[in-house]
């Protein structure tokens, strides 16, 4: 039984960090939003297996919690977004495509590295899948850090978020109920406040690339 | 056969030395004659001593101590290892005399060909007796005279200019080598040893680690820049096109495997290993060369150059299993260490094959049209028929293709790694994975790279009226030629001796067993994790078999002649050279893809029939230039920090008398002021 | 190698040049009918092959012995892999040489000779498409050495054989990340290094959006009739491969008669399954633009990173 729930787990993080590595490969801004509702709801359906296989039933709650918010309401509302300041396609990143992509690969690697001592402390079944949040923690760091345009980098900050929950589902099966909620309503209230620069950002410039802002200085 | 090895010994310094006496004879042709017969004379006898000693595991030893007293004399000891390296040597040295006796010929009457047949000689000699040096200072004196006498050949066609700086480049690098290997050697002796290896091994293990390692380091510096490694590789790509085909293949094939066999010397024996970040150096330094030789060879137009890059790639590939060896070692996988070792010297010899065969036959392209522009060569298969198809099987050699010996060892070194994968932790499992995607990229962009250099050199329609008129070549550098390539196939189906050979020779080191290899008629290897099998010659056979049965099938099924039509062109009426792809056209997509690396400059320039209106368009030239980042980012701020430093002690340089007595008296007083004061 | 063994590999190759042309009829059949087309019958491929060994070949001027010996290497070099796949039974006869790694670097012999056949006859098409289909084959190299590595690392080696055995011994195996992951890579390299969409489109007609298709323009008659046979064993091949390593249950470990006819029948189901797979993506997906290719092939060297990764954990 615990073989197949490593299995499922590791299973599972790696599908949760393959839609970050497709908002990698994409160009299309409604291709981001799509991957990003897509790791949720795998994030949500691992989260459900860990409830099943580690008998906590709080983290069926955090499931469903999980597909509502960040696997429907975040999506419509960065649907709306999108279609508002109008762009479709991601200017020429920082860093081009395939580059990205193979320091993703990389940066992957470091996370199995430095996940080690991690992995010594843990005796959960679902420890070989830390590896893999912490991978995507990096990458999405990545995406923010590399990307131009303000509405792909709120998509990497959602999907930071998403590690981080990924890791503590992994690590503990999931945080106390109460914190959990406090955590979803802090994703939301950012989310939110991110959702007004960004219309703020369009107003002001007509365009959301973020190297716009360069013209605040003087 | 004790009684054998000196005999063998001094055949060979006889033969080479017959070589470099073309110096004193009366007429071209027949220093041309003594230059061949001498090298293949001493190639052959050299031969014969590294494969005696291999086989018989008794060493030469032979000391001089009575010459250059003060230095401790000259002593020789060839052991093993060195005698893998002197195979290599004597074994490129046979098809090389064969083949310069008549590339020569086209020197007579510009250059001193009196001087080259010297030099060759002296080359030969200086690389042999480095193999076998059994102290510091022997081995310090023959890597000299080696960086010397290939200094002289480099610069034969000393009224080119191109040949002249690629000259002087390779001077002054191979001397900063040289003084990290001074360094390398004092730190060793530090320890209070004499200069001998024996003792200098024997007093390594009492040096302080932090000397170890300042030793390990400069070593790697110093026989890297021999070697190869980026970024202290910069004089390769424009040394080796420069000197003489013949001259180049020695140089890419055998001097640059001598770097190698200096790191292994002091890293592994004299030493005896260090720390496992030793090997992770050495694994990144290989990957980052590997890729950076390929990234430049397929992106070059000119064929000597193009090759002297995949020379880089293939040290960088070397170095990975050295690397791989290393580390391994130190963290407690003997048998893995060994299987690396292997995989990497291996390469080496394998390398030496194809490498040699390429610059051969790239000499006889040369020789035949005058260029070395791929853009203006082609339709050689044709008329140069010899010639392409020792082309061809070295290409296809280096591009890893089995049954070739080239594919061999690139098994062999994916089997090392992949062996030490499956028994490290994360962290080095993760460095080696990346080394298993550098072996595999490199694979596939060599391939690309080689079907470039055949398919636009010696394919097709001729872009140039020289290579039109190309021939092939003299009978003596056919010989020549068709000898280094058929090393290649002869080693693929020779592979278990000469791996069993290279694992003996590995096996006397201390802390490298023998890999329990099993050879039945295919190559079986058991290594630790499991059966990894592999047989070029049931591959050969089978290929072989299935290739008669299909031409048989196809000529009773479909056997009719072929009608000859023109190439399909779409609607057009003629086929002109113009049409056809080139060699920039043929990287285009590759340069494109790695563009962030190579960034190029380029350069539009449209000229308009009436200044006032930009639409009408009389001329249009692009242009586009790679200017390595190497070269921007680390010699060019060197050079220029040198030449203001020596702009500035020109200073001293006022041209008046008055000021250079006064130089004198002050030197003097100083002096005495130094000398009353003790 | 006694003579059971060479009827059986034998046996093998007539097979896999038998089966060959249906599976790409197959694919045909299945994407006409999603794209709402009758499509011509799954015999369609043989009957094409009949017609190019009925006729003449036209050879350009340009061109050497190299134009007309490469249709026979590629053949050559593909049929011998072929010979090292299990596809019916497992170990083969000459398991001895049937190693992973080889079988690539077979592969790669096959574009070599193919690529220099495209420069030989000096049309610009033939060196756009051996320039295109090289840029495609280098870069799609690391992918599936990682996805090799993660493979043998599972196996202990990089035996075919054992690799198979491994994997029957072990079911749950399978579905183990590094499996999945090793799985997706090598579809996507498959996708690409075969010429089907999105890489390259295998019935298009225009020379600048070739990349195959182009290389093989100059061939006529036999030897492209041999071409073409070629790659459709090539993709057979890579159908085995994922067929047979991943999901290796039905396989013969034995020569009975009923364990080779339960052999022969789940080897055509997974191609059977393998190929309607492949006519769905193809109607799913547009082709790629040439420069979008490297990522793709990047998000399958990741593919293939993770699956190597996936096994340092669990040890």
């Amino acid at each position: 039984m615990d073989d197949v729930f490593a299995q499922v787990s590791v299973l599972g993080a790696s599908g949760v960090l393959i839609f970050a590595i497709v908002v990698l490969w994409r160009h299309g801004v409604m291709a981001y939003i799509s991957a990003f509702r897509w790791q949720s709801n795998v994030l949500a359906a691992l989260t459900a297996a860990v409830a099943y296989f580690g008998h906590d039933r709080d983290l069926y709650w955090v499931a469903a919690l999980m597909v509502v918010v960040k696997g429907v309401a975040i999506p419509r509302l960065l649907t709306r977004l999108a279609r508002r300041v109008a762009t479709s396609r991601e200017a020429e990143p920082f860093v081009n495509t395939a580059t990205s992509l193979v320091l993703a690969g990389l940066l992957i690697l470091l996370a199995h590295a430095a996940a080690r001592p991690l992995l010594e402390m843990s005796s959960a079944p679902t420890r070989a899948a830390i590896p893999l949040a912490i991978g995507l923690l990096f990458v999405s760091l990545f995406v923010i850090v590399s990307r131009k345009k303000a509405i792909t980098q709120v998509i990497g900050f959602l999907m930071l978020e998403n590690a981080i929950a990924l890791l503590a589902v992994l690590a503990t099966y999931g945080v106390p109920l109460v914190v959990e909620l406090g955590v979803f309503l802090d994703a939301m209230m950012g989310f939110l406040v991110m959702q007004i620069f960004v219309y703020d950002i369009h107003d002001t410039f007509d365009t959301v690339d973020v190297d716009a802002l360069n013209r605040l200085k003087h | 056969m004790t009684g054998l090895s000196p005999t063998l010994f001094w055949l060979m310094v006889a033969g080479y030395v017959t070589a470099a006496s073309g110096l004193l004879m009366p007429t071209a042709r027949l220093t041309r004659i003594t230059g061949a017969i001498g090298a293949i004379a001493g190639g052959a006898a050299g031969l014969s001593l590294a494969c005696a000693t291999l086989w018989t595991g008794e060493s030469l030893t032979l000391a001089a101590p009575g010459m250059i007293q003060a230095a401790g004399g000259l002593a020789l000891h060839l052991d093993r290892l060195g005698a893998i390296f002197l195979a290599i040597i004597s074994g490129v040295a046979i098809p090389v005399g064969l083949y310069g006796g008549a590339y020569s010929a086209s020197y007579e009457g510009r250059y001193s060909t009196r001087w080259m047949a010297l030099n060759v000689g002296a080359f030969l000699i200086s690389m042999s007796l480095v193999t076998a040096a059994a102290s510091a200072f022997t081995f310090v004196l023959c890597w000299e005279l080696m960086a010397l006498s290939s200094f002289f050949l480099v610069i034969t066609e000393h009224e080119r200019e191109e040949s002249v700086s690629a000259a002087l480049w390779y001077l002054a690098m191979t001397h900063a080598g040289l003084l990290a290997l001074l360094a390398a050697f004092y730190l060793l002796g530090s320890g209070g040893a004499d200069g001998s290896f024996a003792a200098l091994r024997a007093g390594a293990a009492q040096l302080p680690p932090g000397t170890r390692h300042a030793i390990f380091l400069l070593a790697l510096a110093g026989f890297g820049s021999k070697a190869g490694i980026v970024p202290l590789h910069v004089w390769l790509p424009r040394a080796h096109p420069a000197a003489p085909s013949h001259v180049s293949a020695l140089m890419s094939a055998v001097m640059v495997k001598l770097g190698i066999y200096g790191l292994l010397r002091v890293g592994l024996d004299l030493l005896g290993g260090g720390p496992a970040w030793w090997g992770t150096v050495v694994i990144l330094c290989g990957a980052v060369t590997a890729l950076t030789g390929v990234l430049y060879a397929l992106v070059e137009d000119d064929l000597k150059r193009l090759l002297a890059y995949s020379t880089i790639e293939n040290i960088g590939l070397v170095l990975l299993g050295v690397g791989a060896g290393f580390l391994f070692r130190s963290l407690g996988q003997p048998e893995a260490a060994t299987l690396a070792f292997a995989a990497a010297l291996l390469h080496a010899v394998n390398h030496a094959a194809f490498k040699g065969a390429l610059f051969l036959s790239a000499g006889s392209i040369l020789h035949a049209t005058g260029t070395r522009d791929m853009n203006r060569l082609g339709g050689l298969v044709t008329r140069a028929p010899w010639t392409a198809a020792v082309f061809l099987v070295s290409a296809m050699s280096i591009a890893a293709l089995p049954p070739l010996n080239g594919f061999v060892s690139e098994w062999l070194l994916f089997q090392a790694f992949l062996s030490g994968v499956a028994h490290s932790q994360a962290s080095i499992a993760g460095l080696l994975t990346i080394g298993v995607g550098a072996l595999a990229l490199t694979g596939g962009l060599a391939a690309a790279t080689f079907v470039k250099a055949f398919g636009i050199s010696c394919l097709a329609i001729p872009r140039s009226p020289e290579a039109e008129h190309a021939h092939e070549s003299p009978r003596l550098m056919r010989a020549g030629m068709l000898l280094m390539a058929a090393y290649c196939p002869l080693l693929a189906v020779f592979t278990i001796p000469v791996l069993a050979t290279i694992i003996g020779a590995l096996a006397e080191v201390p802390g490298l067993p023998a890999v329990p290899a099993a050879f039945h008629a295919g190559l079986t290897l058991h290594t630790s994790n499991g059966v990894a099998a592999m047989s070029p010659v049931a591959i050969m056979a089978v290929l072989a078999g299935t290739l008669v049965i299909v031409w048989m099938f196809v000529r009773v099924i479909a056997g009719r002649p072929a009608r000859i039509g023109d190439t399909w062109g779409c609607g057009r009426i003629g086929q002109t050279p113009r049409m056809e792809y080139t060699s920039s056209a043929f990287a285009e997509p590759l340069r494109r893809v790695f563009s962030q690396l190579y960034r190029p400059a380029a350069d539009t320039a449209v000229g308009v029939a009436r200044p006032e209106s930009p639409y009408y368009i009389q001329s249009m030239a692009y242009r586009t230039q790679l200017h390595p980042w190497f070269q921007r980012a680390i010699y060019e701020p060197l050079i220029a920090a040198v030449e203001r430093a020596a702009a500035w002690t020109r200073r001293l340089q006022s041209g008046s008398v008055n000021a250079y007595v006064g130089y004198i008296v002050l030197a003097l007083v100083v002096l005495l002021i130094v000398v009353m004061g003790f | 190698m006694d003579v059971t063994g060479i009827v059986c590999e034998a046996a093998q190759a007539v097979l896999g040049l038998a089966l060959a042309p249906g599976v790409v009829g197959l694919i045909r059949r299945v994407k006409a009918r999603l794209q709402n087309r009758r499509g011509a019958p799954v015999w369609q491929p043989y009957a094409e092959l009949r017609k190019l060994f009925g006729k003449d070949m036209v050879v350009s001027p340009n061109a050497s012995w190299v134009f007309r010996a490469a249709p026979f290497v590629v053949f050559g070099s593909t049929l011998v892999v072929y010979l090292l796949v299990p596809a019916f039974i497992t170990p083969l006869p000459l398991n001895a040489a049937a190693d992973l790694f080889a079988l690539v670097y077979l592969l790669l012999l096959g574009t070599f000779a193919l690529a220099l056949g495209g420069l030989d006859p000096g049309s610009a098409f033939g060196g756009m498409g051996s320039s295109r289909e090289m840029t495609i084959a280098a870069l799609s190299e690391p992918a599936i050495a990682l996805a090799m590595l993660s493979l043998a690392l599972g196996a202990g080696s990089t035996n075919l054989g054992e690799i198979a055995a491994r994997t029957i011994a072990n079911p749950l195996a399978a579905l183990s990340a590094g499996h999945v992951f090793a799985f997706a890579a090598l579809f996507i390299v498959m996708l690409a290094e075969t010429g089907r969409l999105p890489v390259d489109n295998p019935a298009t007609h225009l020379e600048l959006t070739m990349i195959h298709e182009a290389m093989t323009l100059e061939y006529s008659g036999p030897c492209l009739a041999l071409i073409e046979w070629a790659s459709w064993l090539k993709l057979t091949v890579f159908f085995t491969l994922a067929a047979n390593l991943f999901l290796p249950w039905g396989l013969a470990t034995s020569l009975t008669p009923a364990g080779l006819a339960i052999a022969a029948v789940t080897t055509v189901a997974k191609l059977g399954v393998l190929a309607v797979a492949v006519a769905v993506i193809e109607t799913r997906i547009a082709k790629l633009r040439l420069f979008r290719v490297p990522e793709l092939l990047a998000v399958s060297f990741v593919l293939g990173l993770l699956a190597v990764t996936s096994s340092f954990s669990v040890r």
